[in-house]
């Protein structure tokens, strides 16, 4: 009897440690489109996504940056991920979308095509991104294989640095 | 001593929290008298607040809750019943206990409250004496009465084991005792009066005439004396059942025979400094100290009301506008002016509470001038007026050092040595005057010296020398802009650099921080009699009043207290000089610049033959800048624009405008220095502006949009326009139609609007569409069925140009848009 329920206490233990270790090597991003290319973030840096809404332009700052926007209360800066990633600004559409990421402190805004889904994927997929980019310049912390698809993972800290 | 410190804090964040649960507990109690758990705890509050003080030498604290947790005690073991003059007692004590504690916080010291009454009365009704007597001397009171009584004094001694053996009893009273002679001792000799009763009574008189060192030696004696005077009677009292060895007590203490006499006295000779005392308690209890962070979050809180109130405000103008003469209105009206009022009353009286006076920079000088004429051999008198003044908090800790540095400079260069004012015939003493009071939304600091004052020329001059300007700039400057020489980086009059000024630093200094405070600075000179700088600065920095003006379609705020005037001048009064644009403002000219240019602003379209020239005055320089339009005055919250735009050149910040849209502050220091290096394109755009407005070749170039949620509508009207052969666009409501108008795939024409239409009517839409100056003076026709003359007037104010009333000929519809769209002009 005893050895019985070893048994199955082994077999609980396995399988609990078995879901924890699935858990951890699964990473949660959230798709959208911008331009051609599908890219991503983790989930847990995004704050929220809202439809798009009305923003001021502020002068002395890159094209890239539309302005900033109220956010309940609080002034966000918006940037155009289209421009950021140099390609041709595009009128917003119905699927538009302002991602607010944050970083710590930092939150901002930004202007994406329209959005895919949530995706999980197992750490194991996700490669590191191409050696011909410079690692200390790029946003790209990883490509993410998917069977029909690849997706780009983005540094949200490297997003919400200023470089200018 | 950190250590202590730190254990200090621990013990009075734990007693305030003690004393939160202990009021709750005591109302409480008063209900239910017979809840014994409810008297433990609070029995327990005393005695933890008793243990911990004394362990850090509070010995008034101490001695206070010692008494309290006695009673308590008793009440604890049935032998006093709590009926409402013990509790009134009780409570009284424990407000000195919390006033005891508050002096601890701010002071570190327990001294100064009177706690003999409270006491007195404690042990009166632990004795159970009438609270009514309690005034005549305790020591007639406390003998006879803890014979009948032996419960009580066994409770205490079971409790307090301290006191249960006689030849405890005997040290503390006698330690205690000690310290009593001591203590009155040294408040004798500083009161010069020896420690016995009669002279005691004789100083009765004095009190008044005492100083505070004095009356709160005088208490402390008191209090020491009170507890001597209990020891005493505590040992007398848990020794009743041993009477033999009550005598070697007072005996063996000879001394307190003339203490407790004198204590007898005591009450009756405390009651009239009592008062004065009460007073100053009052006062202690009527500040409270508040963490500077709390403030700082209650004043963000209320800028966000200000925000919701100003937002408020929009909407109910724009209800009002919908549905004029409706009953609701005047209750929402109502209801919005009350909010905005206490909004406002609330905005101040938060301000109010960051205000302090401006006596608390103004005192560091009196000694800064006294060292500074011994240094430089000069006789200087300082007097300072309207030290009373309030200003916010964060400012006064900005304006100390432009103060120091304008007042040494004073004292340097304004004021002369003695024989100097001597043979100028003035008074030998030279004198600086400091003032301060409010002007407005200001506060105004003077500082103004009867010295040599400031000579232009020779400013000129020295600026030519160092490098500051150019010689073809000083020959234009005029003589207030000579002064103003005076805050440039790197001059310096001083022939030689001095451990007081020389270096050329100071006064750029003073511009800075003023500038950082939005203040400006105002010279007035003349030679041989006196220099006097007025300092104006906004009474708060994080809710100001601010200008909202319009380029394009962009809004920008600027702080009203940088604005000096606004005018509207037409466009043939800017001139241009060496490719800068000024005008003539009086007898002054003006340097002007465009705000387009500063911001980046693209200028599609130029409106009128007008301008709008804002007039900004910062320090002591001026500038004139051109905006498209004045929109008004706004109360604005300030807010950053985060880490990640920060530090953008000529904007200070943002805020949320009624709309909820974000507007920016201009940020006026940095915008003057801007407005240096920006080529001025002021009366070009208008070559620009017509080159864009398009040239229409054919009629499909002319276009209109028809704007009506009536399928049927919008056929009728199409087919009428159909054979002019212009392009059309439908929109089904005013939300469409604005958001199409916003895409700007097409540049219209006109517009053709229904006025009843879900979503937004039509006199909305107008309204909106007249918000952009771009769309200013785009013909809007109204296409309506409602005839009365009310709605035409409606129409006509919203900014339609014509109305046309359903049904109509196709022929009239086609005749108004061809003349409205100015057709075949062009062709």
């Amino acid at each position: 009897m005893s050895e019985k329920l070893q048994q199955i206490i082994n077999k609980q233990h396995r399988a609990l440690s078995g879901d924890d270790t699935k858990i951890d090597e699964v990473i949660q991003l959230v798709g959208f489109i911008v331009g051609d290319e599908e890219f991503s973030v983790p989930i847990l840096s995004i704050q929220e996504i809202i439809k798009p809404i009305s923003w001021t332009r502020v002068p002395q700052t890159p094209a890239y940056i539309l302005g900033v926007f109220n956010l309940r209360g609080s002034v966000i800066p918006l940037i155009d991920l289209r421009s950021r990633f140099g390609l041709e600004t595009m009128k917003h559409t119905e699927e538009t979308r302002f991602i607010v990421m944050k970083n710590g402190d930092d939150v901002a805004g930004f202007v994406i095509d329209r959005l895919t889904e949530a995706i999980r994927l197992p750490k194991r997929d996700v490669g590191p991104a191409p050696d011909t980019i410079n690692e200390a310049e790029s946003m790209i912390d990883g490509v993410g294989k998917q069977a029909d698809r690849i997706i780009t993972i983005l540094k949200v800290g490297k997003l919400l640095e200023r470089n200018f | 001593m950190d250590e202590f410190e730190e254990i200090l804090q621990d013990f009075l964040v734990e007693s305030f929290e003690l004393i939160e649960q202990l009021d709750q507990d005591l109302v409480e109690l008063e209900s239910r008298p017979d809840d014994l758990e409810l008297l433990n705890r609070i029995f327990r509050v005393a005695h933890t607040i008793k243990g911990a003080s004394s362990f850090l030498n509070f010995d008034v604290l101490t001695h206070l809750t010692h008494h309290m947790e006695n009673l308590l005690n008793m009440a604890r073991h049935g032998d006093l019943v709590i009926d409402a003059d013990v509790m009134d007692v009780i409570l009284e004590s424990i407000d000195l206990m919390k006033a005891l504690l508050v002096r601890i916080r701010d002071s570190g010291k327990d001294g100064g409250i009177e706690i003999s009454a409270c006491v007195e009365r404690l042990d009166a009704v632990a004795n159970g004496t009438a609270l009514g007597e309690t005034v005549p001397a305790p020591v007639d009171v406390a003998v006879p009465k803890a014979a009948p009584e032996p419960v009580i004094a066994v409770a205490i001694a079971e409790e307090e084991p301290d006191y249960s053996g006689m030849s405890e009893a005997e040290v503390e009273a006698e330690i205690e005792r000690l310290i009593a002679v001591r203590q009155a001792e040294d408040a004798a000799k500083r009161a010069h009066k020896a420690p016995s009763a009669p002279v005691a009574e004789e100083e009765e008189p004095d009190y008044s005439g005492m100083s505070e060192a004095e009356v709160e030696a005088e208490i402390e004696r008191l209090i020491a004396v009170r507890q001597a005077e209990d020891a005493a009677k505590r040992a007398q009292k848990s020794a009743e059942p041993e009477a033999p060895k009550t005598a070697p007590v007072s005996v063996s203490t000879p001394q307190t025979v003339p203490a407790p006499v004198k204590v007898a006295s005591a009450p009756r000779k405390v009651e009239p400094k009592e008062e004065g005392e009460s007073r100053g308690g009052a006062t202690v209890e009527q500040t409270i100290r508040v963490d500077v962070k709390r403030l700082d979050h209650l004043m963000n809180l209320i800028g966000e009301l200000v925000l919701g109130k100003n937002r408020l405000i929009k909407i109910n103008d724009d209800v009002e506008e919908r549905y004029e003469g409706e009953a609701f209105l005047e209750e929402l009206n109502q209801v919005v002016s009350i909010v905005s009022l206490v909004t406002t009353d609330l905005q101040i009286a938060v301000m109010k509470t960051r205000m302090l006076p401006i006596g608390k920079v103004f005192n560091k000088f009196p000694r800064m001038i006294r060292d500074l004429s011994r240094e430089l051999n000069k006789k200087i008198e300082l007097e300072i007026t309207g030290e009373e003044t309030e200003l916010d908090k964060s400012i006064v800790e900005e304006i100390g050092d432009p103060l120091v540095h304008i007042i040494r400079n004073s004292c340097d260069h304004g004021i002369e040595t003695p024989d100097i004012r001597l043979a100028a015939g003035k008074e030998e003493t030279g004198t600086i005057h400091l003032k301060a009071y409010h002007e407005g939304n200001h506060i105004v600091i003077q500082i103004i010296d009867d010295g040599k004052g400031l000579d232009a020329d020779m400013l000129k001059q020295k600026s030519i020398e160092k490098g500051v300007v150019t010689e073809k700039e000083a020959d234009a400057m005029s003589e207030k802009e000579a002064f103003g020489l005076i805050f440039r980086p790197g001059f310096s009059t001083a022939s030689q650099v001095t451990s007081v000024s020389g270096r050329g630093v100071g006064m750029d200094v003073v511009k800075t921080n003023i500038e950082k405070l939005n203040g400006m600075i105002d010279i007035d000179s003349e030679v041989g009699k006196g220099t006097s700088m007025k300092l104006k600065i906004p009474l708060t920095l994080a809710i100001i009043q601010a200008l909202l003006v319009g380029v394009q379609e962009e809004y920008y705020a600027i702080p009203l207290a940088s604005v000096l005037e606004t005018v509207r001048i037409s466009k043939d009064e800017i001139y241009t000089v060496e490719s800068r644009s000024v005008m003539r403002l009086r007898d002054e000219v003006l340097s002007l610049v465009h705000i387009g240019d500063i911001f980046e602003v693209e200028r599609v379209f130029d409106n009128s033959e007008h301008a709008y020239v804002v007039v900004l005055g910062l320090a002591e320089s001026k500038i004139g800048l051109i905006v498209d339009s004045l929109v008004g005055q706004e109360e604005i919250v300030i807010k950053s624009l985060g880490e990640y735009l920060k530090g953008i050149e000529g904007i200070a910040g943002a805020t949320i405008r009624g709309d909820g849209g974000v507007t920016l502050i201009v940020d006026v220091a940095a915008l003057m220095q801007m407005a240096k290096s920006v080529k001025s394109t002021v009366g070009q755009e208008s070559a620009e502006a017509k080159g864009r407005s398009g040239v229409k070749n054919k009629p499909s170039d002319y276009t209109v949009m028809i704007v009506d949620d009536s399928k049927t509508d919008r056929t009728i009207m199409r087919k009428s326009l159909e054979p002019l052969g212009i392009t059309l666009v439908e929109a089904t409501d005013g939300v469409e139609a604005l958001n199409v108008l916003k895409q700007g795939d097409y540049i219209f024409d006109a517009m053709l609007v229904d006025i009843e239409m879900p979503r937004m009517d039509g006199y909305s839409l107008a309204a909106e569409i007249k918000k952009y100056n771009k769309y200013k003076n785009l013909p809007l026709i109204a296409v309506t069925s409602r005839t009365g003359k009310a709605d035409r007037m409606r129409g006509v104010e919203s900014g339609m140009v014509e109305y046309i009333t359903k049904p109509y000929s196709p022929e009239y519809l086609m005749n108004v848009v061809k003349r409205n769209i100015k057709f075949n002009e062009g062709l």
